[in-house]
């Protein structure tokens, strides 16, 4: 295997498989989930710090956890991630494109998102899944930062193009089963965030530290709009209306338990927002 | 004098007759309470080189030419291998060797859960094995797997025949009782998870096999890899000098060793064999789950007048049957109890000694249901225990027992329950919970030590035992210390290899320092009272300071040598404690946090007061991740581990560590050895599920029957708490 650490976007090569804090992207290929002739690590490309409402992708979430110019969702969904080792090294732009922590994914079931023909969370082991857009794939989404993002109404600013962070992420179907609408080749640059007048995330946790959400709500203020997304309901960061759009979610039996948490957790967030 | 006597051993519950030669113990104890070095902190010996990284692992070794084993381990939960091709992997660049069931002890062909050991190949690195065994060509034939415990029970398909136990009549005293309770208890399977994973090397110099192991029993794994290969014991050496933890899972050799020595031999090179995470999580042991149905019944003064118990261990493919029901025997003075244990043979990794083997699951589930007798009762948790104090064990005498003053001492720490649960609010609801602990922890013969002393002044205590991580050096040297009457920074103590000193003890079933403790004190005891000797005939006094008695020894040596004596015969020898836990639950989104701890224990003499708080604390925190977090889950199609990663198999973290007081009663057991000393290392974590769940009782008055308690089954029982107080119903089920 090779290292590249190229210092412009022009001098990776196609094809070639991205790093940047190697969080995940290490383990992955140490359970053969991921292979590469050629890693290029993208710290050199990548813009890291924050400048004004601007935030280089290669910011790390240890960096983001302790800045005070930026909405307080962002900051302590960065705070309540991982453990203090790992947002030492994991970018930000690489958090918002982790897979998921689905054991049967993260084993190797050939499962939807792996190109087979079913979901084996579904029938099998799954109360740590969806409780949201769960039939063809039940895997629950681990970002914290991502639900940050998408309430914050962040955009991104790619080699290639500009989107919001809500259109970075797509739902896995029959015909596609990828969870993101990135293509190959391009590369997360920079986080633009909106004026926010007030911002809030919180976290289950099944311990302290280092527990990926159980259910994480992000809600923000910004002009007289409140925007609520939930992490780890769906297979993507999942954006509802308002907290009446809980009736509307379709557990399945062991994923039962999230539905009065997420209600809880979005009750106190609007009310800790006044 | 050395005696022959035919006695009963006890390791981790489970009783054999042996014959033992043992040396009598004729030292006096020393008085109760601190004495110069023994009952004072010490920091660790190796505490030092620990912190620096100097000390060497099993993990850390790397011998000359050392070759890499990786095993091939099965998908299927039932199968059998129809055919196998070793070949492809033969041709692989580095491969050096490969072997197939059959080949090496624990090799099988007929596998019963998903994770068992086939075949293995070694190869210059460990990228190159694990790309070897990917190569190698299996044809299965895939057989039917039950997962199921109850469903094993039902098809009468058991590890071993059910145990049954009876005292009184169960049925006659529940129809008479005033009050009866009934629950069903579920605890999960949990990993030992080991910081260093399960490993061996091994290495042949001519006809002799050099076992380097991460290991709780040196000399167990010398006996049991010489009866395996057919050798004389003593062309076995086995070498452990510092392990990574084991908890009760490395209690032997495994297929790693024999693995590791067969590809040794095939190869002429030395060779490793180490688990990964995602194998440790998988075959390296497992605390099996269990399923406890139980009654109890009692007057209404609080008299318990029966215990009724059925039990079933979820064992997995091989493993024992641990004594679930110990507790309900042992613990309260009641004279009618029945109990039967299951022993489930599942397609399922087998269970291994984890801390305290079935006392742990069984003290949930009965120290539960002893608050919920205390609720319909309408009586004080602490009193129905009171009232209910076994002064023996079944009818036999306790060497000693001093769970009455470990209550007393509870007093205060339970009397918070009135502020604590004063602190509750609309959400975070709070409450004080408590459970008694019994457990063995009284060791035995036979162990040996020996002391040198050299003209520097310096003593040397040599003996072929393990550390397994628990402060054992530090303690053996201020036994030492203390006889010798020398300062603790001149004694060393060497260990950890068994061509190097004499035999010694498991480092299980919590028994080390009182199985090795009494034999370093014998042999300080045999050098003193020659150092003794020796100044007599220079015209000192006996009590003349070691350095000045010696320093013209020059290379001549005082050599002393000590023995474990036996254990006192009739009596039983057991540990107790009682832990108070303060909670707080939100009850709207389930989080249980556990605020403080107060354990509270009896195992006699203490030798180091900050050894033993430490392995409290221990005791405690992994007490914490097995009763909230900790959960091995199994895909239920295929028998598969799914948390075999330490992201989803949740132990606690330091943030999740709660205030912890300890105390100990620390008096002498005046009838177990020259030391008085029980052992310390499983009974922390004996009460503290039950404790917790009765403080989570005490502050939703939510009932708890499943362990972990997770949000989900948090969640679970303050809906039935609402339900049950809806339908008005009465306290207990």
């Amino acid at each position: 295997m090779e290292l590249l650490r190229p210092s412009s976007v022009s001098e990776i090569p196609s094809n070639s498989l991205l790093l940047a804090g190697g969080t995940e992207v290490v383990p992955l290929l140490q359970d053969g989930l991921l292979s590469a002739a050629t890693l290029v690590d993208v710290r050199g490309v990548v813009p890291r710090g924050v400048s004004g409402n601007v935030i280089g992708a290669g910011t790390t979430l240890g960096e983001l956890e302790v800045q005070p110019g930026i909405p307080d969702a962002l900051r302590e969904a960065c705070r309540l991630a991982a453990s203090p080792q790992l947002r030492n090294m994991s970018s930000l732009g690489g958090n918002l494109l982790q897979a998921t922590r689905c054991w049967y994914w993260r084993l190797d079931y050939p499962c939807r998102l792996h190109g087979g023909d079913r979901c084996h969370a579904r029938e099998g082991e799954h109360r740590e899944h969806a409780i949201f857009a769960n039939d063809f794939c039940a895997s629950a989404h681990p970002s914290d930062i991502a639900a940050a993002l998408v309430a914050l109404g962040a955009r991104l600013r790619t080699n290639r193009r500009e989107l919001a962070v809500e259109e970075l992420y797509r739902l896995p179907d029959e015909s596609d089963r990828r969870t993101t609408t990135l293509e190959d080749g391009e590369l997360i640059l920079e986080v633009e965030l909106p004026a926010v007048d007030a911002s809030v995330y919180l976290k289950a946790m099944n311990r302290k530290r280092w527990s990926f959400p159980q259910v994480g709500v992000a809600v923000a203020r910004i002009g007289g709009e409140t925007r609520i997304a939930l992490a780890g309901v769906a297979p993507i960061p999942w954006r509802i209306d308002g907290i009446e759009a809980l009736d509307t979610a379709t557990p399945l039996p062991r994923t039962e338990w999230k539905l009065p948490l997420a209600r809880a957790l979005v009750n106190r967030a609007l009310a800790s927002l006044g | 004098m050395a005696r022959l006597i035919r006695t009963e051993k006890e390791v981790e519950g489970r009783y054999e007759e042996v014959w033992l030669v043992v040396e009598e113990d004729p030292l006096e104890q020393w008085p109760a309470g601190p004495r110069e070095i023994v009952g004072r902190p010490a920091t660790r010996k190796s505490g030092p080189a620990r912190v620096r990284g100097e000390v060497r692992f099993t993990a850390d070794l790397k011998l000359p030419g050392m070759l890499q084993a990786v095993v091939l381990r099965s998908p299927y939960a039932h199968a059998r291998v129809k055919t196998i091709d070793l070949a492809p992997a033969l041709a692989l660049p580095g491969v050096r060797a490969a072997i197939g069931p059959g080949e090496a002890s624990g090799l099988e062909e007929e596998i019963g859960y998903s994770g068992a050991a086939v075949a293995a190949v070694a190869a210059d690195t460990f990228r190159q094995a694990r790309a070897a065994i990917e190569a190698i060509e299996i044809e299965w034939e895939e057989l039917e797997i039950v997962l199921d415990a109850d469903e094993a029970v039902r098809r009468e398909q058991f590890t071993a025949p059910p145990r049954q136990y009876e005292r009184g009549d169960v049925d006659k005293a529940l129809a008479e009782a005033d009050v009866v309770v009934e629950a069903t208890y579920r605890t999960q399977s949990v990993l030992h998870n080991s910081m260093e994973t399960h490993q061996a090397i091994c290495e042949w110099t001519g006809d002799i096999l050099n076992v380097y192991i991460s290991t709780q029993f040196i000399w167990g794994v010398r006996d049991a890899v010489a009866e395996t290969l057919e050798m004389p014991p003593d062309k076995v050496r086995v070498v452990c000098e510092f392990m990574g933890g084991g908890f009760g899972s490395k209690n032997g050799p495994d297929e790693y060793t024999f693995v590791a020595a067969e590809l040794a031999k095939r190869t002429g090179r030395p060779v490793r064999c180490a688990l990964t995470r995602r194998e440790e999580s998988t075959a390296a042991g497992n605390r099996n789950a269990t399923i406890q149905r139980l009654r109890a019944g009692a007057r209404s003064d609080g008299t318990i007048v029966a215990l009724d118990g059925e039990f079933t261990n979820a064992v997995g493919w091989s493993g024992w049957n641990a004594s679930t029901e110990g507790p309900m025997k042992m613990l309260y003075d009641c004279e009618n109890v029945r109990t039967v244990t299951y022993g489930a043979k599942i397609n399922t990794p087998p269970m291994k000694a984890f801390r305290a083997p079935g006392f742990v699951e069984g003290t949930f589930g009965l120290e539960c249901l002893v608050d919920e007798l205390a609720a319909k009762l309408d009586m004080d948790p602490l009193e129905l225990r009171r009232r209910n104090y076994a002064a023996t064990n079944e009818g036999t005498p306790i060497s000693s027992k001093e769970l009455e003053e470990c209550y007393r001492r509870a007093e205060p720490h339970w009397e918070r329950r009135h502020e604590v649960r004063s602190r509750s609010d609309a959400v975070w609801k709070r409450g004080v919970g408590m459970a008694s602990q019994i457990w063995y922890g009284g060791g035995g013969p036979p162990s040996y030590a020996w002391v040198r002393i050299g003209s520097d002044g310096r003593a040397t205590v040599i003996t072929a035992m393990q550390d397994i991580g628990t402060g054992t050096r530090t303690a053996m040297a201020q036994i030492a210390a203390e006889e010798l009457r020398l300062p603790l920074d001149k004694v060393d103590v060497v260990l950890g290899d068994s061509a190097r000193g004499p035999y010694a003890s498991i480092s299980a079933g919590s028994s080390t320092l009182p199985s090795m403790g009494p034999a370093v004190r014998a042999a300080a005891a045999d050098a003193r009272e020659q150092v003794e000797d020796i100044a007599e005939q220079r015209g000192m006094p006996r009590d003349a300071p070691v350095h000045e008695v010696v320093d013209l020894l020059e290379d001549a040596q005082i050599l002393g040598k000590g023995a474990r004596g036996p254990n006192p015969t009739g009596m039983s020898v057991l540990t107790f404690g009682v832990h108070v836990v303060e909670v707080a639950v939100d009850v709207e989104t389930g989080e249980v946090v556990v605020d403080r701890v107060a354990a509270i224990h009896d195992v006699g003499r203490i030798v180091n007061p900050l050894g033993a708080s430490s392995q409290v604390e221990g005791g405690v925190i992994q007490g914490i991740g097995h009763t909230l977090s900790e959960d091995r889950l199994l895909d239920p199609e295929t028998g598969r581990v799914l948390t075999s990663t330490l992201d989803s198999y949740r132990m606690p973290t330091i943030a999740d560590v709660p205030e912890i007081v300890c105390e100990f009663v620390d008096k002498p057991d005046t009838h177990l050895t020259n030391l008085g000393s029980k052992g310390l290392g499983e009974p922390p974590i004996v009460p503290i599920a039950a404790a917790i769940a009765n403080a989570i009782r005490d502050a939703t008055g939510a009932d708890i029957y499943e362990l972990p308690i997770s949000r989900e089954e948090m969640l679970r029982a303050l809906e039935r708490a609402k339900e049950k107080e809806r339908r008005g119903a009465p306290a207990a089920v």
